[in-house]
């Protein structure tokens, strides 16, 4: 949900509510203030009942007026309690001006909601029960008229939040937004600096001070990790180039028994491997921090014909059979990575094949499908692309695969395994 | 380009006319510096190119290589890019500044792309990474010394052996021999490294790069320096390939 929709739901429902509240109480003060002063008239018109009452020991005449209606009941001494009551008013005058429209209706009485006094008076040794009744129409016209206004008002109230709550926040929130974006394209190996708008709000000038603090922070780490990585790659390859270079100078020196010179070989392909160990963790690191990337225009055919040629040697010696389907495919991204993607995929395809094996290329428009024949149980694909996990007999470095896939990921390419007999396959989906 | 006084010198020392001809590159003494602050290796570095009539001077700080550099002139300057006062980029830069035509070869563990543009942008005429093999070194620093001192000759000449650079052929007296890719860069490969024992992973290294960690064993090597070998016997060349104790190859007119 969006800010903006969420905030306009909760401002919304809290200012109806509000102003339903007030709504309420407002109604309750005016009805309660125009009681009271339809209970003063009544007073004052008590007041004159008795008056006449005690001037003229009778009760006076009863007439109707005003919206006052006046009837006097013999009652019991003592049996009537002074008070107010909320009664029904019956309106005979009203009906008579409204007679050409009402004509039908003549003989009914018209019951408004009227306000009672019941008091008591004695005139001429009656008791008498005094029920003064006036009309609540006018009063209940004015609340209705203010219910209205107020109403109104409200209404004009919400339409105004709603919309300046849309303009105002969207223009509000614009430098959040223009941050977002920033963020997303944010690099930590590119070396310019977020570009943040100036805001006079001081609460995203504080959130732009602490993204231009924290991303100068994490590129400082990015780049001692970088360093670090470096300086750790030179201080392994200069003892390793020290090793390599002392026993090219070894060889030099005359004559080797036959055990030493296999002593010597196998000293050579340890620190070869070594090194190839070395520099391929390197590799993968500076993949996973998308270090390498370019945009040349690759022909992924020739790309592959040219590998093929390179290794022509080594499948003559394995007695390998060689299938290559070459379709049209062209790439724009880094021929480096590219370049190593192919040659693990193949150099795999090779090393884990037997002699007088086979294997298969294939390149679509869609997708590199490469087979090898080998060993006669499938892999376990959850853990092959995993580091240095690799069969026992293997003299790769384990890293391989991992390798491959983290190229794969970074140019957006899916890179699978599957096993159907008698091929190990390997299909890069582009 | 100017001609390097040494050659100069060397040439009149042995009567020939300067420029050199092809026949004299493979004879040419190198004078090289070599700037490396890992003494194991600097050391290595001096006594693989040590033999008769070459000059090898070390450096292993950067005032040392500095002073060196602009002092004297050489045919080619191992450049090792960190160094204890200062960097191999500063030297480069100096070189360059002065308009000093001494080959470069970066020799550095950092292998970034960057590192390498910069470096070749700077003018250094190669770049090798830690670690190398010392018959790598070799062959590049012969191919930099070719470019450069011998300009306009393309023309490679040992005893009866004649290969024309820039046609990427190989004639054995006037008989072609027609030779393999992988082939010639074998034999350009043996004749930087004349005399000296190459190991098989050097050549394996040099001729199939990155993809030599496949084969087990070097076997496959073996048929081709028997191809090669065959090849120029048959076009009426001595047998200059020995076999070198089951652990290399070397290429020797004794």
């Amino acid at each position: 949900m969006k800010l903006l929709t969420r905030y306009n739901r909760v401002n919304l429902l809290t200012t109806i509510i509000v102003m339903l509240i007030t709504g309420i109480i407002y109604y309750q003060a005016i009805s309660l203030i125009l009681t009271k002063q339809l209970d003063k008239d009544l007073v004052v018109e008590e007041n004159e009942i008795f008056d006449y009452v005690r001037s003229n020991n009778r009760l006076p005449q009863v007439f109707e007026s005003n919206d006052q209606q006046i009837t006097f009941t013999e009652a019991q001494p003592g049996t009537v309690n002074r008070q107010f009551i909320n009664t029904l008013y019956r309106n005979r005058e009203r009906d008579e001006e409204d007679r050409p429209k009402r004509h039908r209706h003549r003989h009914e009485d018209r019951f408004e909601s009227g306000r009672g006094l019941i008091s008591s008076v004695t005139a001429g040794n009656k008791y008498y029960k005094i029920l003064i009744v006036e009309s609540k129409v006018e009063t209940e016209d004015l609340i209705q008229i203010i219910f209205g206004i107020t109403a109104g008002v409200i209404l004009l109230l919400l339409v105004t939040l709603f919309i300046t709550n849309r303009l105002l926040l969207n223009r509000l929130w614009q430098p959040f937004y223009d941050l977002l974006k920033e963020l997303r394209l944010f690099n930590v190996t590119d070396k310019k600096e977020i570009p943040l708008e100036k805001t006079n709000i001081d609460e995203f000038e504080e959130l732009n001070q602490a993204i231009i603090s924290m991303s100068a922070r994490v590129k400082s780490d990015y780049k001692e990790l970088k360093t670090f990585t470096e300086n750790a790659s030179h201080e392994l390859l200069t003892p390793i180039a020290v090793i390599n270079s002392k026993l090219d100078t070894l060889i030099q020196t005359e004559s080797f028994s036959p055990q030493q010179s296999k002593l010597l070989n196998d000293l050579y392909s340890s620190v070869s491997k070594l090194t190839r160990l070395n520099q391929s963790l390197l590799l993968l690191v500076k993949i996973e921090n998308r270090l390498l990337d370019g945009k040349e225009r690759i022909d992924l055919k020739l790309q592959i014909e040219e590998l093929l040629m390179q290794f022509e040697e080594i499948f003559l010696d394995k007695d390998l059979k060689i299938t290559y389907a070459p379709g049209e495919k062209e790439l724009i991204t880094s021929t480096y990575l590219i370049d190593i993607l192919l040659n693990n995929l193949l150099s795999n395809a090779i090393r884990h094949n037997y002699k007088g094996g086979s294997i298969n290329i294939k390149l679509t428009e869609e997708s590199l499908v490469i087979q090898n024949t080998g060993d006669e149980t499938a892999l376990a694909d959850d853990y092959i692309f995993t580091r240095f996990h690799k069969s026992t007999e293997s003299e790769g470095s384990g890293l391989g695969l991992t390798i491959s896939r983290q190229i794969c990921q970074n140019l957006k390419f899916t890179l699978n395994y599957s096993y159907n007999t008698p091929y190990h396959t390997f299909t890069v989906i582009f | 380009m100017y001609p390097k006084l040494s050659l100069y010198i060397y040439c009149r020392k042995i009567n020939q006319v300067f420029p050199p001809t092809g026949e004299e590159i493979l004879r040419w003494l190198m004078k090289i510096l070599i700037i490396e602050d890992e003494k194991g290796l600097r050391e290595s570095i001096e006594e693989y190119f040590m033999e008769a009539g070459n000059i090898c001077e070390t450096a292993s700080s950067f005032q040392e290589a500095m002073s060196k550099v602009s002092l004297y002139s050489y045919d080619c300057i191992l450049l090792d890019i960190t160094l204890p006062g200062g960097t191999g980029i500063e030297i480069l830069k100096y070189l360059k500044q002065n308009d000093n035509t001494d080959g470069v070869l970066i020799i550095s563990a950092k292998n970034s792309l960057d590192d390498r543009l910069e470096g070749l942008d700077l003018g250094a005429d190669d770049y090798l990474v830690k670690p190398f093999h010392l018959s790598e070194l070799r062959a590049r620093v012969t191919a930099i010394i070719r470019r450069k001192t011998f300009n306009g000759s393309n023309l490679l000449v040992f005893n009866e052996i004649n290969i024309d650079l820039l046609a990427k052929t190989v004639k054995v007296n006037s008989q072609a021999v027609k030779l393999t890719r992988k082939e010639y860069a074998l034999l350009l490969y043996f004749l930087a490294n004349k005399g000296k024992v190459v190991s098989k992973n050097a050549i394996a290294e040099h001729l199939w790069g990155d993809g030599m960690d496949l084969a087990n064993n070097f076997d496959f090597i073996y048929s081709h320096i028997k191809n090669l070998r065959k090849k120029l016997m048959e076009a009426g060349s001595n047998d200059y390939i020995q076999a070198a104790y089951g652990m290399g190859y070397k290429f020797t007119s004794q």
